[in-house]
């Protein structure tokens, strides 16, 4: 099912040894966005990557899966697990409804769809006063004496490991997922897509409807990250959960790993927010934004001298390698021959 | 590939958790016997060299250059309490070196930038109390404010904030959270009371209100109180809101919404702006020539002293709530020692954000001082039951309702005139007369 399953033993195992080797609450929140924003990476590369639809309105459906687990809890006091689901539904729903008719659309108009698409659905939260509008919602904060079962119940924390493993759990799911999705059928016939969409429909494939599944697929994951970040922070509004910068998170991200293959968002993600929490925490106090020059400086870097992302580096690194095997072992040949 | 790709990503990791955790502990206390694991652990200190507080601000992005003025204002809080200053013995701490009950412990404030995004602030809540702070300050946007108190709630740690206006900030049931300045629910209330006042002893004829408002957490409730207070009570002593006029977080023209306050002809209108906005809208409202009979500005753009700075004499005339005058310096001396401090700090005067950050270190390091102690549950109860003086503001104290609301109201009205800040209302603390209505622009000099 997962054509690198030691790879995979490995990540996950150093992510769940890191709450161990150290109980720092920067580092363990570190991790815990890196899981959230990896995940969501491994959502939009699923409708991106996979499909080749550039989707810059990833925000919408993590906002409203952020919005439908903190209103079911806000207004009726229902556990974030029920609500988690049902922003998933609602987000795939969403999904859909948009995205057949955008579907019609190729390469950057797509994209610029899906960027006004997110963009509606961020005004129509900012003026909806059921949702407290502009005003955001404070999450209700249990007791602090509350036992571990109700604080798993209302996905409440004292402590930032269980939102690790919480956090390590989806992930691994997800990431599961989409190893899956990458070689099955669907997989292929995506990719296939991607590749010449008239090709692939002249072969049978129906690019609206598959291109459809992982849309769905890919909506309903981002609404649980969604809902999962709501009950970490706390505190939502629309401006921060609508906003253009979690979409282009998820895009640079993922961009920065490598587009198209599962590992891609995992490793932009391991790259992109540490190194963001850092330089904040190291530079930010003092007030200059060096910490975001520094930021900024190491992304254009990578995006100018290797637009295929760190994967692509890997590659590179692995046929100059082969390469360089090959060249030895025809000398050694030579030199036996004689 | 496998084994490189592996690699890469165990020395990233390891790396970053290194150097965060590095981060971390490099700035842990100096010398101190807390403990600094978690809050609620901590032990009462027998002596302590330096007791730290956090400080959450926005120091980069859009609110960036407040941002550094709020910090100031808080450097010079701690100037006074770690220095000996017998000329300002009225303001609590200042007098001794430190904090006398604590063995004369110094205070550092540790600063942390929120860049206005909620979650950045409520991840630098956390690490700052992992770093063992007694309390925090800030976080100015209560938008940042709220998920960084929910942090700070969560492990016990007392948030006393300087600014954030947001009445819904003390209406969570939060236990260790606490505000200085006035909300936008009390200020609305005074906004009234001041027409009122401009109705009664200056014939202003003022009945018809409007409010103009970015569309975001702060805007939105100064709008919805408006409506409260008019529906509750003002409505029935003769004022009608006559519309609302919102405007994008984002906005880059605002002709649109000026051409709406136009048409409404209110004879007042409450803006809920920030600086950037509020230029704009003033240019604006020069360029249409509208001019209600009095604009009046929750805390904001309007109090930043920049506005007069960008405007020159066109940012006359108008009003707003604030907890400083540069005009009152000569009958509080206290203020005016203080104001010199800031400015040479920062080259310009306080204004009312900037003192109530202040004041936030002060009644936070003097919580501290009172309660003898560390612990979070023990400052707070300082916090909630104790009558702060503050001979720096107008009112003279700083109290603290059930909610955490400073139930003495800290700020009067003021009104731009000839550049100057004047206090205009409450009439027995006032440094001007209000001028009113004000004058139409072709007729100004």
């Amino acid at each position: 099912m997962v054509k690198n399953k030691k790879i995979l033993f490995i990540i996950i195992a150093i992510l769940a040894l890191i709450p161990i080797i150290t109980r720092t609450k920067a580092v363990l929140n570190a991790i815990i966005l890196l899981l959230i924003f990896a995940t969501l990476g491994e959502a939009w590369n699923i409708i991106t990557g996979f499909a080749g639809q550039t989707s810059f309105g990833h925000a919408a459906f993590f906002g409203i899966g952020a919005y439908t687990s903190t209103i079911v809890f806000y207004r009726y006091n229902i556990t974030p697990w029920v609500g988690l689901i049902l922003g998933g539904i609602i987000a795939a729903v969403v999904a859909a409804i948009m995205s057949y008719p955008c579907f019609k659309l190729k390469g950057h108009y797509f994209a610029v769809a899906t960027l006004a698409v997110a963009e509606i659905i961020k005004q129509i939260f900012v003026s909806w006063d059921y949702v407290e509008g502009a005003t955001g919602i404070s999450l209700p904060i249990i007791q602090r004496s509350s036992g571990f079962a109700k604080r798993l119940f209302y996905l409440q924390f004292n402590e930032k490991i269980p939102w690790v493993y919480i956090c390590l759990v989806l992930f691994t799911a997800v990431i599961l997922l989409c190893s899956y999705l990458e070689n099955s059928k669907m997989g292929y016939y995506l990719k296939a897509i991607r590749e010449s969409h008239e090709v692939a429909e002249s072969i049978g494939i129906n690019p609206t409807n598959y291109k459809l599944y992982a849309m769905l697929i890919s909506a309903f994951i981002s609404a649980i990250c969604g809902s999962m970040y709501a009950q970490y922070i706390l505190y939502i509004d629309p401006f921060m959960i609508f906003s253009l910068d979690i979409s282009m998170k998820i895009v640079l991200l993922t961009v920065l790993g490598g587009v198209g293959n599962v590992f891609g968002p995992i490793i932009g993600a391991s790259i992109f927010i540490p190194l963001s929490e850092f330089t904040r925490i190291k530079l930010g106090g003092s007030g200059t934004g060096v910490d975001l020059m520094i930021y900024g400086l190491l992304i254009i870097l990578i995006t100018c001298y290797q637009p295929k992302g760190v994967i692509g580096i890997v590659q590179k690194l692995t046929e100059k390698s082969k390469k360089t095997n090959v060249g030895g072992e025809g000398k050694i040949e030579a030199t036996s021959g004689n | 590939m496998k084994s490189k790709l592996v690699l890469l990503l165990a020395v990233v990791f390891l790396t970053t958790s290194l150097l965060m955790g590095c981060g971390a502990q490099q700035q842990a206390p100096t010398e101190t016997t807390e403990e600094t694991e978690a809050p609620e652990e901590a032990e009462e200190p027998t002596t302590v060299e330096t007791v730290r507080i956090g400080a959450i601000l926005p120091l980069t992005g859009g609110a960036a250059a407040t941002g550094v003025k709020l910090r100031a204002a808080m450097e010079v809080a701690q100037d006074i309490i770690n220095g000996e200053y017998p000329e300002l013995a009225k303001v609590p701490l200042a007098k001794e070196v430190g904090l006398p009950n604590l063995g004369n412990a110094k205070l550092e404030i540790i600063f942390a930038d929120h860049q206005g995004n909620p979650e950045m602030a409520k991840s630098e809540a956390e690490r700052l109390i992992e770093q063992g702070v007694a309390g925090l300050v800030g976080a100015y946007q209560s938008s940042c404010t709220k998920p960084a108190s929910q942090a700070a709630e969560q492990y016990g740690v007392p948030f006393v904030a300087g600014s954030s206006s947001s009445a819904a900030l003390t209406e969570r049931g939060l236990n260790y959270f606490v505000r200085v300045a006035p909300n936008d629910d009390i200020e609305t209330a005074m906004f009234f009371d001041y027409l009122i006042y401009l109705n009664d002893k200056y014939n202003a004829d003022i009945k018809t209100v409007a409010v103009a408002y970015i569309d975001n957490e702060f805007g939105v409730h100064a709008k919805e109180m408006v409506e409260k207070w008019v529906k509750e009570k003002y409505g029935a002593l003769g004022f009608e809101l006559v519309g609302v006029v919102p405007y994008a977080v984002d906005v880059t023209n605002v002709d649109t919404e000026v051409q709406q306050i136009k048409s409404l002809n209110a004879d007042a209108v409450f803006h809920a702006s920030y600086i950037a906005d509020i230029t704009m809208f003033v240019n604006k409202y020069k360029e249409f020539k509208v001019a209600p009979k009095a604009v009046l500005n929750y805390c904001g753009g309007f109090q930043d002293t920049q506005f007069v700075v960008n405007l020159g004499s066109d940012s006359d005339y108008f009003a707003g709530g604030a907890a400083f005058s540069a005009e009152k310096l000569g009958d509080m001396p206290e203020l005016a020692k203080i104001n010199e401090f800031y400015k040479a700090k920062t080259g310009a005067d306080l204004d009312g954000p900037a003192l109530e950050e202040f004041s936030s270190v002060l009644v936070l390091a003097e919580a501290i001082n009172i309660a003898k102690s560390l612990d979070g549950d023990a400052i707070i109860e300082v916090i909630k039951n104790t009558k702060f003086d503050a001979p720096y503001y107008a009112t003279g104290a700083i109290k603290f309702d059930a909610k955490g609301q400073n139930e003495i109201l800290a700020s009067y009205m003021v009104q731009t005139q000839n550049g100057k800040y004047q206090a205009v209302y409450p009439e027995e603390i006032a440094t001007a007369e209000p001028v009113v209505p004000i004058p139409d622009w072709d007729k100004r000099n």
